[in-house]
């Protein structure tokens, strides 16, 4: 059969990978989880945030200073996990931490895989604020690959945005030749008195190849 | 009746059947076996046939979106079929979308031959 994919964000030690820490992870129902990046927005709420909970708790552009968008919260629809909660807080997200977002492959591939981001599911356009408004290397969106090693300090990433400026979830080794777990970290860097206030979605996406 | 993703003629004359886009069964075609002929399945539902090469490789290309309207689903993009000579690799890349086909031959020791998981040859 063909390989698949499970992704799964860490909410309790992002010193800890996947495999003997099965339950630091929640697995997410790509359906209907989703990643929210947010300054203020509480974790463990007991509903779906509303819009206007949204936007009172987005980070603000700084005048002076970039910001880093300082949670990432899941969404989980099911709120089965540890109780009756709807958001849970990304544990390490833009830290030096490793095991922050997984990406699990049950099989072999025959490429290497990758993240990448896109104004929409047509996987066409990267013109939205948050991916550089049309010049990848000024999307906000950092990413990197941390399956082998820390990111280090104040990582600075790759700018995703397209399919050019992708993260290789492999550390660029290449294919995947047995089921394996692969880690990356990713961030959301505001510039300083970026002239275009917005709250955006974008599109994650994991391109990957099985035989 | 569905017809198979790929048909394999070998050279003692045995024929090998492929699967479909969720398995295809490339991984399943003996290595013991050398191929004397592939037949690959196109989007309009006729065979892109192949012969003459030394070894064979496939492999589909999807993705999988994290979130928006079609979060979860796995998008086929590609299909790729690929023959090897001695010096050139010719990739026929199919797209499952709109059915185009681009063809490319590339010198055995480019990057996206090497790269490529070594299981997968035929």
């Amino acid at each position: 059969m063909a390989t698949a994919l499970l992704v799964r964000v860490n909410y309790v030690d992002a010193t800890h990978e996947y495999v003997g820490h099965n339950a630091d992870y929640i697995t997410m129902d790509l359906t209907n989880d989703y990643l929210i990046w947010s300054k203020l927005l509480a974790d463990l709420m007991t509903h779906e945030p509303t819009s206007d909970e949204l936007n009172a708790a987005a980070e603000i552009i700084d005048p002076a200073v970039n910001v880093i968008v300082a949670k990432c919260l899941l969404m989980d629809y099911s709120h089965n996990v540890g109780g009756s909660y709807y958001t849970h807080l990304v544990k390490g997200m833009s830290e030096n931490e490793k095991y922050v977002f997984c990406f699990s492959f049950d099989g072999p591939t025959a490429t290497e895989p990758q993240l990448e981001a896109w104004d929409s599911s047509a996987h066409t356009t990267y013109v939205k604020n948050v991916l550089g408004a049309g010049y990848p290397a000024n999307s906000m969106l950092k990413g990197i690959c941390t399956t082998i090693s820390l990111p280090g300090d104040g990582w600075p990433g790759i700018a995703l945005a397209g399919g050019s400026n992708v993260i290789l979830l492999n550390n660029g080794s290449g294919a995947l030749t047995v089921a394996k777990d692969l880690y990356a970290n990713l961030k959301i860097v505001i510039p300083a008195a970026y002239v275009t206030p917005a709250a955006e979605t974008f599109v994650k996406t994991i391109r990957y190849t099985y035989f | 009746m569905n017809k198979p993703l790929f048909q394999i003629v070998f050279e003692n004359g045995e024929v090998f059947n492929g699967g479909d886009y969720q398995n295809t069964k490339w991984l399943e075609i003996p290595t013991d076996k050398k191929i004397r002929s592939l037949f690959y399945l196109l989007p309009t539902g006729d065979y892109l046939g192949l012969g003459g090469y030394e070894r064979f490789y496939h492999f589909i290309e999807c993705t999988e979106d994290l979130n928006g309207d079609k979060a979860g689903l796995k998008n086929l993009e590609f299909a790729y079929i690929i023959g090897q000579k001695k010096e050139y690799t010719t990739i026929y890349q199919i797209d499952l979308k709109n059915g185009c086909i681009n063809l490319k031959n590339i010198k055995n020791d480019e990057k996206f031959v090497t790269k490529l998981n070594p299981d997968g040859w035929r």
